[in-house]
């Protein structure tokens, strides 16, 4: 019904307005303990396994919290450049975001893949579905069905 | 029947990837070198300035000159006790060379008070040097106990060992980097 | 082989054996009484069943009898008991390592096999239901054989040793760790029950409906315990650990996690093939990887190959697991290739606007969901094998990747249940959706007005509030039509399991993106701030006790209640370990924790705090979906049994 049609249109709309307001928005200025959070959440603790510095209660997981806090109070390097510092003292397997390049990248590359490849697996199977309609009878079949009814008429 | 065939397909390649997956883990190995990379090598080492459980202050590049030994230790980890003795003979040979090696322990997460008993009980009279906040650890990229760290007269890192020594590996060593080193 | 010192050790290792050797008979009686259709070989199978299981609890109890008396001539107590462990968690400290880990699993699964055995007493003509009990058989036994070899509790200890260092200290300091690995053994375990008969309805080649409901309640009982098992331990991880979260993306999480994915998946489809008779390979797929996965969980997290919170010493188990996880896939890959004819169904989906084919799109997104969660944490270990060099994957690549999956879920469920099944209309669905629609922009608005923003949180409140309508509306519209039993059933009962799933989405989507969190150095008697609330420290004491030193700093917060997060150390195994202090409420939940280093004399403390909003909700959700799970247990409207398995049920005009 069409009047029902507009209110969808309208709620989408508003939606779609909300959405923008509140994506738009942000909750404040980022803290320095917020800064040492996200650095810390993309850091991987050494003597674990996949967990970052800011979850690891791990003994190498608080030194690095300590070195990240003690760099970013003292406010003189950028973001990347205290991930590289520790990167350059622990290594290359300390950054837990694998990287976007060679081989590391298949661990993105592979799920896009795989969802993909799904997708297109179901819409093949709801193709080959429909074309599974069971077949309408031709003119001969309802030939032969007439015949059958009319000399079953006859007989009673 | 279609079907069938491709049941049969996606049969065979969910073998075949399990196949991979098997020698992934098969190959999969939880050991490691007991000489280690670290991107320091080659490299000046970490300026660390800090305090012995003594007082003393401690500033490595004050040992500019002489080779450094840095162990990294805590009196708990198994591996650092029982590598313990070795090390004391290490420092024992060590002192009567004219070009003898200085060794440091750097704590790490541990008290001062445990470390001293331990040195106490096991001996070994060099400085044990105080890494409160880790942040000896961190400048190092040491992140489990006990790494040994080998660096030259000219305050150059040279060699990274993890784990726990073997008889003579850490003399062998620093021999063969004395003999191959001019300054 | 009884070279163990000490009669519990004996004991344990003869009940062990018994215990083997009744599932060995159990298996051939099955197998044997099932391929010759002999009925006096299968009257045997219960006595084989309750042997086994009777010979499980013996061994547990020869092995708690032997950590409650301390009995220290045996090296796993000697591993992880202590004189200073209080009573409760030396109990528990049985499944704190490895050994005691197998030795449960071995006890629930004996227990299943027992269980299904009586369940399936009167009916023993049907085939199938030995084929079942033979394959839990052998799974029993190779667990039996496991417990004996390379993971024996009962192995003797070095002699002479008076005492010792107890749990790991992170399993003796919450009441949790009674509850936990239990709860989620019993529904880790329990898929083997589902994944025995999918693999006896392969080998009878009878893979009609009939087993399906059949077992129905046995893999709704496990996924239940699976899901719970989970929530306990996200409680646990926000209890005890100390970083104010609740999931880390551990291998160990994903190990529990993975298996959860595909019952949740098989939970849906099932329903396509009762209704339409159509994804029967899917669901014995299904089936076969949510066993598998919990095989392969196993071997990850025991074999040292992955390291974590939770993970044990490296021990030869490792190749054990392995091979059984090779034995299973090999076996029902095997069979589905063999059985493939007989799985094809005549069925069609006629429309992508019907409930089918929102169902086969729920388990896209669960099979993708499965598959990153499962690359993600082996990712690290192929990387190492082709490259030799160690990578990183935690948290940061599963939240990113896991987000897309989440959102789409919550939008099926906000369709799904509104979609009637085989054909539906875009006016139907704008009918049908119109209420549950507008409850969703009433959320967005909430939540816009209470201050929330970011595109991810919001979207997660709108669909979250179309899902609960949509939830709510088939609630509703049920006990209208049937009072009470309405609430039951299948439908009703999984529509509440959704309310409870769509609070923990929400709750999730708020706690992640809306927490924020401060150190404080608090010096005695002075108040501090920190997003609208008042920390005041009031003093910094010592406790001692004979297993521990624990310096406590007690925070004064909002002038109301005083918290103590605190700092332990467990002085027999030289740990520290930091317990936060959570004041919870409906709204946000405060969590300190205090921070190293601290002094007991010194009059000032650090802490952090977290304000963390709606974490009770995750908890709140994790009930409503327990108790959907036991509504959908019970039966619901009955269709009348002379229908076909695909008649609709009558739907009142809505």
């Amino acid at each position: 019904m069409k009047t029902r049609k507009s209110v969808w249109l309208a709620m989408f709309l508003l939606v779609a307005v909300l959405l923008v307001f509140g994506a738009t928005r942000t909750g404040g200025p980022q803290t320095q303990q917020d800064r040492i959070d996200s650095l810390t959440a993309v850091l991987a603790c050494p003597t674990c396994s996949g967990e970052s510095v800011f979850v690891s209660r791990a003994a190498a997981a608080e030194s690095i919290r300590a070195e990240v806090a003690r760099q970013v109070s003292a406010g003189l390097r950028t973001d990347e450049q205290i991930l590289s510092y520790i990167e350059q003292r622990f290594g290359g397997e300390v950054l837990l975001v694998p990287r976007a390049t060679g081989v590391d990248a298949l661990v993105w590359a592979l799920p896009v893949a795989a969802l993909v490849f799904s997708i297109f697996l179901l819409y093949s199977a709801f193709t080959k579905w429909r074309g599974n309609k069971p077949e309408s009878p031709t003119s001969q079949d309802e030939q032969i069905v007439a015949r059958a009814l009319n000399t079953k008429s006859d007989e009673q | 029947m279609k079907s069938n065939n491709l049941v049969k397909i996606v049969s065979t390649i969910v073998g075949i990837v399990i196949a991979m997956f098997f020698v992934v883990l098969v190959v999969a190995d939880p050991d490691q070198d007991i000489v280690a990379r670290s991107p320091l090598l080659g490299q000046p080492a970490p300026a660390v300035t800090s305090e012995t459980i003594d007082g003393a202050q401690f500033v490595l590049e004050r040992r500019k000159g002489s080779w450094v030994v840095l162990n990294f230790f805590n009196s708990t980890c198994v591996p650092c006790i029982n590598e313990h003795d070795l090390l004391v003979d290490f420092a024992n040979s060590e002192a009567s060379n004219l070009n003898g090696a200085e060794i440091y322990t750097i704590i790490n997460d541990d008290s001062s008070d445990a470390v001293r008993d331990f040195f106490n009980k096991n001996g070994g009279d060099w400085q044990k040097v105080k890494d409160d906040n880790g942040a000896i650890a961190v400048a190092f990229g040491v992140a489990r106990v006990p790494e040994t760290w080998i660096i030259d007269p000219n305050g150059m890192v040279r060699l990274r060992i993890t784990g726990e020594l073997s008889p003579g590996l850490l003399s062998e060593q620093v021999n063969k980097l004395r003999d191959g080193f001019t300054s | 082989m009884f070279a163990s010192a000490g009669i519990s050790g004996t004991v344990g290792r003869a009940f062990l054996l018994v215990g083997f050797i009744g599932a060995v008979f159990g298996a051939f009686a099955a197998f044997t009484g099932a391929r010759r259709n002999d009925q006096q070989i299968i009257r045997l199978i219960p006595r084989f069943s309750t042997l086994s299981f009777a010979a499980a609890v013996g061994a547990f109890a020869a092995m708690e009898y032997a950590m409650i008396t301390r009995d220290f001539s045996l090296a796993y107590v000697q591993k992880v008991g202590s004189w200073s462990t209080p009573a409760l968690y030396n109990f528990a400290a049985v499944w704190s390592a490895l050994e005691g880990s197998i030795l449960m699993w071995v006890l629930v699964l004996a227990g299943y096999t027992a269980a299904v055995s009586f369940w399936v007493r009167k009916r023993m003509q049907d085939l199938i239901a030995s084929w079942a009990l033979g394959v839990m058989f052998v799974v029993s036994a190779f667990f039996f054989l496991v417990s004996f070899f390379p993971a024996n509790p009962f192995a003797a200890g070095a002699p002479g040793v008076l005492d010792g260092p107890g749990p790991n200290p992170l399993l003796q300091n919450h009441i949790l760790v009674m509850f936990h690995p239990p709860i989620l053994y019993l529904g880790y375990v329990g898929v083997t029950v589902p994944f025995a008969f999918a693999i006896a309805a392969l080998i009878t080649g009878r893979v009609g409906e009939g087993w399906l409901v059949a077992t129905r309640r046995w893999s709704l009982f496990a996924w239940g315990f699976l899901t719970f098992g989970i929530a306990l331990g996200s409680w646990w991880s926000y209890e005890v650990l100390g970083w104010s979260g609740v999931w880390a993306w551990d291998p160990v999480e994903n190990a529990s996690l993975l298996p959860w994915i595909t019952g949740t998946a098989y939970i849906h489809s099932v329903l396509v093939q009762e209704r339409r008779g159509m994804l029967r390979v899917w669901n014995i797929s299904l089936l076969v990887a949510t066993f598998s996965l919990t095989i392969l969980g196993t071997f990850l997290t025991r074999s040292g190959v992955l390291n974590s919170v939770h993970a044990f010493s490296e021990s030869s188990i490792g190749s054990w697991f392995l091979a059984l996880f090779a034995v299973v896939l090999v076996v029902s890959i095997g069979l589905i290739g063999w059985r493939g004819d007989k799985l094809r169904s005549p069925g069609v989906i006629d429309s992508p606007l019907s409930r089918e084919a929102a169902f086969l799109a729920n388990n896209v997104l669960f099979a993708v969901f499965a598959f990153v969660v499962l690359l993600g944490t082996v990712f690290p270990l192929i990387i190492e094998a082709l490259q030799n060099r160690q990578i990183a994957v935690g948290a940061p690549f599963f939240d990113k990747l896991s987000m897309p999956i989440g959102l789409a879920l919550l939008t099926l469920m906000a369709i799904a249940p509104v979609l009637p099944w085989r054909k539906a209309s875009t006016e139907t669905l704008r009918e049908r959706l119109f209420w549950p629609a507008w409850c969703g922009v009433a959320a967005l608005v909430a939540s816009l007005l209470l201050g929330a923003y970011g595109l991810a949180p919001l979207l997660t409140f709108t669909l979250g509030g179309v899902s609960a309508g949509a939830a709510l509306r088939q609630v509703v519209l049920a006990t209208r039509r049937q009072g009470w039993r309405g609430l039951v059933g299948r439908a009703n009962g999984g529509m509440i399991v959704h309310l409870g799933v769509i609070l923990i989405a929400v709750a999730l989507g708020a706690s992640n993106s809306f927490s924020k969190s401060q150190e404080l150095s608090l010096v005695a008697n002075v108040e501090a701030n920190f997003s609208g609330h008042t920390f005041e420290l009031k003093d910094v004491v010592e406790v001692r006790d004979d297993r521990s030193i624990s310096v406590k700093a007690l925070v004064l917060v909002d002038g109301k209640k005083i918290y103590a997060p605190a700092i332990t150390k467990y002085t027999r195994i030289g740990m520290n370990v930091g317990t936060p202090s959570v004041r919870t409420s409906l709204t946000t939940d405060i969590y300190l924790t205090l921070e190293p280093p601290v002094r007991q004399d010194a009059n000032e403390a650090r802490i952090k705090v977290f304000i963390k909003p709606m974490i009770i909700w995750l908890w709140i959700g994790t009930a409503l979906m327990a108790v959907g799970t036991v509504l959908a247990a019970f039966p619901g409207r009955r269709r009348k049994p002379t229908d076909a398995t695909s008649a609709p049920v009558e739907v009142a005009a809505s």
